[in-house]
């Protein structure tokens, strides 16, 4: 939701009036919500709600039916907005299950784009920056000759993780990037999300129903509810929420109180 | 009047569905055609889809073109027997050959190979957000997967074709020797007389469409195919039974065209 106290420069993504429909289902009704430059910004909701969806309208992957996304100033929901190429530039994605390129090994999934986006780079180099990215996810260099299939679910992500960090973007999202590891190896994503944030200051956008990974990761946490979004606060606030749904979320409990009051 | 009503409402969807397919294959085609000036950038995905394209059907072509001249040859022969001489034959053999049976029946057999494995791939890469992936890295699919496929499918297809046809000559020679006693030089002569070298260029050119046919089904297919396994397997099924029937229909416009 529009926060009034914020100066405009400040802010990194803008959601506005963000109206999304597949078919006769509704998914997205109405969601406004500002994402501030260099923040970890967490969207929780239940599966299926649209949290998803959101983050592939904030890189242009999906067009909204209504309402305006604004990347860096730059409104890229318009029909007339074409080049989606240089705000793509600015952006990093880890897909849910990594989405890595199966018929490539590991290093060549990381130096892939780069090696496209910048011929200049002579191959020395690009095996030096996929070593340094490798290393940034705390994998060891021989890791560029493993193919996706020899990689367990974590590992898929790691390197995912740095084949999305790979051209240097300033906003990175994370589509669920916890969903379907061990809590120890969702900690080990965890730690790298904030890596990220403290290593390369980018402005990081993560859609989860991990709560354990929201409380850890997040500087504020956005709560997406029937196409809308009902809140936004820090970790604290939402901690100590009074919205019954968000409580309800947060707390895993299958009925909301005011229900369970209803009934009684 | 409600039955009705419903029925001119199916219809019309039916009719707007249809459109909006033809569309959506004419979009790929030219978003495709779009990125072919840059395939000197990429050799060696282009190489690599022609090897898997190409080289890789060479073993069931081959069995197929043999077996294939191998009954046109004899059929000729039993139908022919004791009508018109031997050598005619080999003239039977050439023509059915060069102008429609080695270019269908590669077509065919690879509409079955490739076409349903480009769907397959093209619909699992989509399903695990590949595409998205290529996409949000600021790479064009069209540009590194599309194009590729294309190239190779319009190369391989023609040279497959070619291939075919001398396979299936060679298995008519075979018969000819080994089952018709027919000699050698009997069927080469045949195979000579009548011989027009259109015949060749006639088949030669189907394949290119038929090249671009089988891609442009495979790729239409595999991205609008559904989720899970039931989904790939659905779309690969559509792909063959589309290209198949696309590739009938328009050797038929062609053979109109090509020898009118």
């Amino acid at each position: 939701m529009p926060n009034v106290n914020i100066n405009p420069d400040d802010i990194m993504i803008e959601l506005r009036g963000l109206k999304k429909s597949f078919g006769r289902q509704d998914v997205l009704l109405d969601v406004n919500l500002d994402i501030r430059r260099g923040e970890t910004m967490v969207i929780i909701g239940q599966s299926g709600g649209g949290k998803s969806v959101i983050l592939k309208h904030m890189i242009g992957l999906l067009q909204p039916d209504h309402g305006t996304v604004t990347v860096d100033g730059v409104t890229i929901s318009t029909p007339e907005y074409f080049d989606t190429h240089t705000i793509r530039r600015k952006m990093g994605m880890l897909f849910q299950m990594g989405a890595l390129f199966d018929s490539m090994d590991t290093g060549e999934n990381i130096a892939f784009a780069l090696r496209e986006h910048h011929p200049e780079l002579s191959e020395k180099q690009i095996q030096e920056t996929v070593t340094e990215k490798l290393k940034m996810i705390n994998l060891v260099p021989e890791f560029r000759t493993k193919m996706p299939s020899e990689l367990s679910g974590g590992m898929r992500k790691r390197v995912a993780l740095a084949r999305a960090i790979a051209l240097n973007p300033e906003i990175l999202l994370y589509d669920e990037p916890t969903t379907g590891l061990d809590p120890i190896t969702s900690d080990v994503i965890n730690d790298l999300i904030l890596d990220m944030q403290s290593k390369l200051g980018v402005t990081s956008v993560v859609v989860t129903h991990d709560m354990v990974s929201a409380f850890k990761v997040a500087d504020r946490i956005a709560m997406l509810y029937k196409g809308r979004i009902i809140e936004v606060g820090t970790v604290e606030e939402i901690k100590n929420t009074t919205n019954p749904f968000v409580h309800q979320f947060i707390t895993g409990q299958r009925k909301i109180s005011v229900e369970d009051d209803s009934q009684n | 009047m409600m039955i009705f009503k419903r029925f001119i409402a199916w219809i019309g969807k039916l009719i707007i569905t249809g459109i909006e397919n033809v569309g959506e294959v004419v979009m790929i085609f030219i978003r495709t055609l779009r990125h072919v000036p840059h395939a000197y950038k990429h050799p060696n995905l282009i190489v690599k889809q022609m090897i898997e394209i190409g080289v890789s059907s060479i073993p069931l072509l081959f069995v197929t073109s043999i077996f294939t001249g191998m009954v046109a040859t004899i059929q000729a022969e039993f139908q022919f027997r004791d009508l018109v001489a031997d050598k005619f034959v080999g003239t039977a053999a050439c023509k059915m050959i060069l102008i429609e049976l080695g270019p269908i029946l590669s077509a065919l057999v690879l509409a079955g190979r490739v076409g349903s494995a480009l769907a397959a791939e093209i619909g699992s890469m989509r399903e695990k957000e590949e595409l998205d992936a290529y996409t949000v890295l600021g790479l064009d699919p069209y540009r590194y997967l599309a194009m590729p496929r294309f190239l190779a499918f319009m190369t391989m297809v023609p040279c497959l074709t070619i291939i075919s046809n001398c396979l299936a000559l060679i298995g008519g020679w075979i018969v000819c020797v080994l089952a018709l006693d027919i000699t050698t030089y009997t069927y080469y002569t045949g195979m000579q007389y009548l011989f027009q070298s259109m015949d060749l260029f006639a088949g030669v050119i189907k394949s290119f469409i038929f090249g671009a046919i089988i891609f442009v089904l495979g790729y239409y297919h595999g991205l609008n195919a559904g989720a899970g396994a039931r989904g790939v397997g659905v779309a690969t099924m559509n792909v063959v039974v589309a290209s198949c029937l696309m590739i009938l229909i328009a050797d038929f416009f062609m053979a109109a065209l090509l020898f009118q």
